[in-house]
């Protein structure tokens, strides 16, 4: 009994530990999240419907953070590779390495000075505030 | 059943690809520096194969279209960063609220204004607007709103890597002393690669930078409904 509850242990830690393993729960959960999103008709994809079911699976307790940490710092952490093709739409637009494309990447660059500058700014401002007037 | 001259095709540009992405990490791991960020230099080495073999998107995107499928699940697993800092988000959600709104009304009003201001097509206007976000999340967005993901993704990537070279820059001159805003800034305006950049200045910006990341492309991702009824 103690070998053979020993043996489903260590077999459940080995699973628990797989990188492949917890890619698969993680798909698993995307997958599951497809069907409720199509099933609802609910007007976001499965792919946010799973995380808000990991997240909630997660807070239960009913899976460890353990069982999905190795599987989730791959996935996040080479997410770069899943979307190199779609990059690769720039081949289609030749006409980019023109005036549009000038247009482009001024839009890019002044926008993305205002975000950072304004979301810095808002974020600071609110924090020094909540500090002052926060009980703490 | 694919021809098994799209299935030669396919494995061949996958492993371009595959190939490319693990250059441009080993790159980027030797020289640290915004310029030679992988985010710019995989899509670049794919881009001169692509050249080189005379072959266009439809083929290519066809055969590794495949590596774009763990983006699912690679979103479900941000259930994680957000468990792991769910005291740091109980902590600061006000403020963390703020960034979020702020920082998303920002990207997507700068986005149609400049697109409008420089007499840029509808097309690529509403491929503009979720610029700001994280891969995933902008892909679901654009293409929710009308926009064209594929172009979608490529304004994501150009906006990570100015944004990682500007970070800094505008953290110099600017007069903001608190982590969070530090953190915030890089994970509103530079999504993945500013999270990086932010883990690089220090453990609570990153921690803060890549919930904000999160939290936007959450966020944003629920209030596409909302953004469809505004624009028409």
């Amino acid at each position: 009994m103690t070998v053979f509850s020993t043996i489903t242990r260590k077999v459940r830690t080995r699973v628990q530990d797989s990188r492949i393993a917890q890619v698969g729960l993680l798909a698993a959960m995307w997958f599951v999240g497809n069907q409720i999103s199509h099933g609802l008709g609910l007007p976001f994809p499965g792919a946010i419907v799973g995380l808000g079911l990991m997240l909630a699976l997660l807070l239960s307790g009913w899976v460890r953070p353990r069982s999905v940490q190795r599987g989730a710092k791959f996935l996040i952490g080479e997410m770069l590779l899943f979307f190199v093709p779609a990059v690769l739409a720039v081949m289609d637009h030749s006409e980019w390495l023109s005036i549009t494309g000038l247009k482009l990447f001024a839009a890019v660059l002044i926008g993305t000075i205002a975000v950072m500058l304004g979301t810095a700014l808002a974020v600071d401002l609110s924090y020094r505030w909540w500090v002052r007037h926060a009980v703490l | 059943m694919p021809s098994s001259d799209a299935l030669v095709s396919g494995i061949l540009w996958s492993a371009v690809t595959i190939g490319a992405y693990l250059v441009a990490r080993a790159l980027y791991a030797r020289w640290h520096h915004w310029a030679l960020s992988p985010l710019l230099v995989a899509p670049l080495v794919v881009l001169a194969f692509a050249f080189a073999a005379k072959v266009g998107y439809a083929p290519y995107i066809e055969g590794t279209h495949w590596l774009m499928l763990a983006l699912g699940p690679a979103t479900v697993a941000f259930a994680l960063p957000i468990y792991e800092h769910r005291m740091m988000i109980r902590k600061h959600w006000p403020v963390l609220v703020i960034g979020v709104v702020v920082g998303s009304s920002i990207a997507m009003l700068s986005a149609w204004g400049l697109a409008a201001a420089f007499g840029l097509s509808d097309t690529l206007r509403l491929s503009l607007l979720p610029r700001s976000m994280s891969m995933p999340f902008a892909l679901i967005v654009s293409d929710d709103i009308g926009g064209t993901p594929d172009l979608t993704a490529v304004f994501v990537v150009v906006t990570a890597v100015i944004g990682i070279a500007i970070g800094d820059v505008l953290l110099k001159w600017m007069p903001v002393r608190s982590s969070i805003a530090r953190g915030s800034l890089f994970g509103m305006g530079a999504h993945g690669a500013g999270v990086a950049k932010a883990t690089e200045i220090g453990g609570e910006e990153g921690s803060i930078a890549g919930l904000v990341m999160i939290l936007s492309g959450v966020t944003n991702v629920l209030a596409a409904p909302l953004l469809v009824l505004l624009l028409n």
